[in-house]
C-alpha cells in the first residue's frame, strides 16, 4: 500500500515535473536564444518588387538586430525568378530563403530542393510554441507551401483576385455597387461604361504573354463557368461546353477592353483604373497600396473594392501567392538560421506590423479585428475568397510552366482572332497532353497530383 | 679572387637554372608567337569553346534541369530530330529570317547614307561631334533598348503616338497589334544599329585614295556613279563584315525582344532565340535547347561563308 502511495506520489511529481519543465521551456524559447548559434549568419533571399516584399524589407532590420543574422536580398522579376532560383538549385548557388510560387511548389518539392518543415518544428530549440500552423488560412497553406500532404513552406506573400472598380464612373453609369456576375458585367454594366470616341473602357483584363496570359486572364474564365483546364483523368477539359463558355465570354468582353490588352501587364491594368481610363479590373489583392498611393493613382475616395464576380459555378476568384521554404542545399547552419526567419516573418506576432508595412499576412486572426477590417477595405472581400477560393486554381505540378508557356502562346493568339476558340482550345489541349503524357501521368508512373 | 668565385657562382646558378627549364619545362615550345597567341586561344577555349563542346555534349542526351532525377542517358539525334521536326521551331526560324530581311537592308541603306554624309569635307567639329553621337545607340544595353521601346510605343503615354498626333493619326496600337509589334522591334533595332553600319562604311570611305576621288569628280557629276565605281570596292569588306555581324547578331537577338514584347503578341515577335530561351530556360529542356543552338550556329556560319564568298572582295 504505502509503496504504491509512493509509486503514485512519485508519478505525480514527476508528470508535475515534467510539465514544468515543458512549460518553462515553452516561455522561455525566444528568438533571441534560438538564434544566438547561427549569429553573425548571412542569408541570401530572393525579392520581388511588390509591396509585400517592401513591407518584409522595412521589418528585417528588427529581425536583424534580435538575433544578429543577416539577410541579403537580390530583388528581380517575377518572370526570371523561376529561372534564377531553378539555376541556383542545380548550380549550388546562393540563395538560403526560397521563394516558391503557389505554381513551383510541386516542382520545387518533387526535385527534393526543399527541406520539409518537420525538420525544424520538431526542433524544440527551432520551433517557436506559438508557431500554430492552424492560424494559416488552410488554402494557403496547402496551396502555397505544401505537396503531396507534406509542408514545406509558410505563406509570405498571399493574394486573391479581386475586383477595383472605380465608384465615381460607376455612379455617373447609373450604377451603385459593383456587378456581382460576369454576365452582369457583360451585359448590364459594359456597355453602359464603354465610350471609345472618349478612350474609356469599362474593363481591362491583364492578357500580356507570359504567366499574366495563363494565369491572370485565360484561368481566371474557366473556372467561374464550372469549367477547368484538367479532369479528373488529368485529360484537357478544355473543349468542355462549360470551359468554352468561359474563352467565349472573354472574346465577348474584349470589345469593352481597351485596344492592345493582349500587351497589357499588371502594371498596365492596374495603371488604366488608376487613371481613369477603365471602370474595373480584376488584379491581385497586393495591388491595393499601388491604387490607394495618391502619387500613383487619380482614384482617391473613388476606389471601391469588391470580391471578383461570380460565375454559374459561384465565386472562383484567381488564387495566387508565395511562400517561404528552406533551400535544402543550404548548409545546416544556414538551414536553422533560414527557418527562424521564415517562421518570425510569418509568425501571428507579425501579422499585424506585416501588414502595416504594405504586406498581406496569411493569419486568420489578424482579420478578425474590426479595426483591421475598418482600415483595410481589402480584407473582407479576400477572406471571402479565401474561404471560396479553388486550390488548385492553376495545376500546381512540375508540367505547370511548360503549359503555361502553351497557354501564353494560344491564349494571345486566340484573343487576337489568329485562332478560333475552338481550334485554340484544341491545341492548347493536345500539346498540354503531348506533355502530362511524357511526364508519365497517362501510364501511372506519376501519381495524378496537383 | 672574389670575382671569379662570384662568376663561378653566377655561372653555377645560371647552369642549374637551364637544366631546371630543360628538366621540367621542356614541355613549353620557346616560339615567341605560341606566347602570343596563347592568351588569345586561352580566353576563347574558356568562354568559347569549351561552352560549344559542352552544348554538343548536351545536345545528344536527355537534359533536363527541373528533372534530373529522370538522368542524362544518350538520345542519339532525337533533340535534333524533334527540333527539325517542330512546326514551331521553323515558324521562329521564318520569322527571324524575315526580320533579317527587312531590317538589315534598312541600316545598310540608312548607315550608308549617314556615312556619306559624313565623309563630306568641311565643318570637321561637327562631323566629329556626330562620330561620337553615333556610337551612343550601340553603347546601350539591349535590355535596356527594349524597356525604352516599352514606352516609346505606349499606346497612350508612348512618345511614337504623341507625335504621330501632330499629323493627325489616331493613336496605334503598336505592342497590341502582331504586325505593328514586328515593326516596332523592327525600329529599335534600326535606331540601335544602323550608326554600326554608317561608321564602319565611313572606315571603308576613308581608305578611298583622294587622288581617285578627286579625278572621278573631274569626269563626272553623278554621285552615284562616284559611289559604284570608285568607293564601292572600298566599302566592299566593311559591308562583309556588317553583314556577318549583323546577321549574327540578329539571329541570336534575344534581350531587347524580351524586355519589349516578350515574343508577342501571340508569337508574333517569337524569334528564334527567344524561341530557344524558352526551350532552355522556361521549360529547361538543355537538351533539345541545345539541338536547336547548334543548327542555328550552323545556320550563321553557311550564312557567314556565302557572304564571304559573293560579296567580299580584296582591294587590289
Amino acid at each position: 500500500m504505502n509503496k504504491r502511495f509512493l509509486q503514485r506520489k512519485l508519478a505525480v511529481a514527476s508528470l508535475a515535473a515534467t510539465s514544468f519543465f515543458l512549460a518553462a521551456h515553452a516561455s522561455a524559447w525566444t528568438l533571441k536564444e534560438a538564434a544566438a548559434p547561427y549569429s553573425g549568419t548571412t542569408l541570401h533571399a530572393i525579392f520581388l518588387d511588390r509591396p509585400g516584399y517592401a513591407a518584409a524589407e522595412k521589418l528585417i532590420p528588427q529581425f536583424e538586430k534580435e538575433t544578429g543574422i543577416k539577410i541579403k536580398w537580390d530583388v528581380i522579376p517575377y518572370e526570371s525568378t523561376r529561372q534564377k532560383e531553378v539555376l541556383n538549385f542545380v548550380s549550388g548557388g546562393a540563395q538560403d530563403i526560397v521563394l516558391v510560387d503557389v505554381v513551383w511548389i510541386g516542382e520545387f518539392a518533387s526535385n527534393k530542393w526543399l527541406v520539409p518543415i518537420t525538420k525544424f518544428t520538431g526542433d524544440p530549440k527551432l520551433a517557436d510554441p506559438n508557431l500554430n500552423l492552424k492560424g494559416f488560412f488552410p488554402i494557403l497553406l496547402d496551396s502555397f507551401g505544401t505537396w503531396n500532404k507534406v509542408t514545406y513552406g509558410l505563406p509570405f506573400d498571399n493574394y486573391s483576385g479581386l475586383m477595383f472598380y472605380n465608384k465615381c464612373m460607376l455612379k455617373d453609369a447609373g450604377f451603385s455597387e459593383p456587378p456581382k456576375t460576369w454576365d452582369d458585367l457583360l451585359n448590364v454594366y459594359a456597355p453602359k461604361l464603354t465610350n471609345t470616341a472618349k478612350n474609356q473602357y469599362a474593363f481591362a483584363l491583364q492578357s500580356r504573354r507570359g504567366e499574366t496570359q495563363s494565369a491572370d486572364s485565360f484561368m481566371r474564365m474557366l473556372w467561374p463557368n464550372g469549367g477547368s483546364l484538367l479532369d479528373a483523368k488529368f485529360k484537357s477539359n478544355l473543349m468542355s461546353p462549360q470551359s468554352q463558355a468561359g474563352l467565349e465570354y472573354r472574346q465577348k468582353l474584349m470589345k469593352y477592353m481597351p485596344p492592345g490588352i493582349v500587351d497589357f501587364d499588371h502594371a498596365e491594368a492596374v495603371n488604366a483604373l488608376a487613371q481613369g481610363q477603365v471602370a474595373m479590373i480584376t488584379e491581385w489583392s497586393a495591388f491595393y497600396p499601388t491604387l490607394t498611393d495618391p502619387s500613383k493613382s487619380k482614384l482617391g475616395e473613388c476606389l471601391g473594392i469588391a470580391a471578383e464576380p461570380r460565375g454559374p459555378a459561384g465565386l472562383k476568384p484567381a488564387l495566387g501567392g508565395f511562400s517561404l521554404a528552406v533551400n535544402a542545399k543550404s548548409s545546416a547552419k544556414k538551414q536553422a538560421a533560414a527557418w527562424l526567419f521564415i517562421q518570425w516573418i510569418t509568425s501571428e506576432q507579425m501579422a499585424k506590423p506585416y501588414l502595416e508595412a504594405g504586406g498581406v499576412p496569411a493569419r486568420t486572426a489578424v482579420y478578425q479585428d474590426p479595426a483591421v477590417q475598418a482600415k483595410y477595405p481589402f480584407v473582407k472581400p479576400m477572406v471571402e475568397s479565401w474561404q471560396g477560393g479553388v486550390p488548385d486554381y492553376r495545376p500546381r505540378f512540375p508540367e505547370w510552366p511548360a503549359i503555361s508557356e502553351i497557354i501564353g502562346e494560344w491564349g494571345t493568339k486566340m484573343m487576337l482572332g489568329q485562332v478560333s476558340v475552338k481550334d485554340g482550345a484544341q491545341t492548347i489541349g493536345s500539346k498540354m497532353e503531348a506533355i502530362l503524357q511524357k511526364a508519365g501521368y497517362y501510364d501511372g508512373k506519376k501519381p495524378l497530383l496537383k | 679572387m672574389l670575382n671569379s668565385t662570384v662568376s663561378r657562382a653566377g655561372k653555377a646558378k645560371a647552369g642549374a637554372y637551364a637544366a631546371r627549364t630543360r628538366a621540367g619545362l621542356r614541355f613549353l615550345p620557346r616560339s615567341p608567337a605560341f606566347w602570343f597567341l596563347f592568351p588569345a586561344v586561352f580566353a576563347l577555349a574558356v568562354i568559347g569553346i569549351y561552352p560549344l563542346l559542352v552544348a554538343l555534349y548536351n545536345s545528344v542526351h536527355q537534359y533536363r534541369l527541373a528533372d534530373l532525377a529522370a538522368g542524362t542517358p544518350f538520345v542519339g539525334l532525337d533533340n535534333y530530330i524533334a527540333t527539325l521536326t517542330d512546326p514551331t521551331f521553323w515558324q521562329a526560324l521564318g520569322r527571324t529570317v524575315l526580320f533579317l530581311c527587312l531590317t538589315l537592308p534598312i541600316e545598310i541603306v540608312l548607315g550608308l547614307f549617314a556615312a556619306l554624309m559624313l565623309h563630306r569635307p568641311g565643318l570637321a567639329w561637327m562631323r566629329a561631334a556626330a562620330r561620337v553621337g553615333l556610337v551612343v545607340p550601340m553603347a546601350t544595353t539591349y535590355a535596356v533598348v527594349g524597356l525604352i521601346g516599352r514606352l516609346i510605343f505606349n499606346r497612350q503615354f508612348g512618345v511614337a503616338n504623341y507625335l504621330l498626333g501632330f499629323f493627325g493619326v489616331r493613336p496605334l496600337d503598336w505592342l497590341g497589334d502582331p504586325t505593328l509589334a514586328f515593326v516596332s522591334v523592327m525600329i529599335m533595332d534600326v535606331w540601335q544599329w544602323t550608326p554600326f553600319c554608317a561608321l564602319i562604311l565611313l572606315a571603308g570611305l576613308t581608305m578611298v585614295p583622294k587622288e581617285a576621288e578627286e579625278a572621278a569628280r573631274l569626269e563626272t557629276r553623278k554621285r552615284l556613279t562616284i559611289l559604284w565605281h570608285i568607293e564601292r570596292p572600298y566599302l566592299l569588306p566593311g559591308l562583309t563584315a556588317i553583314l556577318i555581324l549583323r546577321s549574327a547578331d540578329m539571329l541570336k537577338m534575344f534581350d531587347a525582344v524580351y524586355t519589349m514584347t516578350r515574343g508577342g503578341p501571340g508569337a508574333a515577335t517569337e524569334f528564334i532565340s527567344v524561341y530557344i530561351q524558352r526551350i532552355g530556360f522556361r521549360l529547361f529542356d538543355q537538351g533539345l535547347a541545345s539541338a536547336q543552338a547548334i543548327l542555328l550556329l550552323l545556320l550563321t556560319i553557311v550564312l557567314s561563308r556565302l557572304y564571304i564568298r559573293y560579296i567580299y572582295q580584296e582591294i587590289a
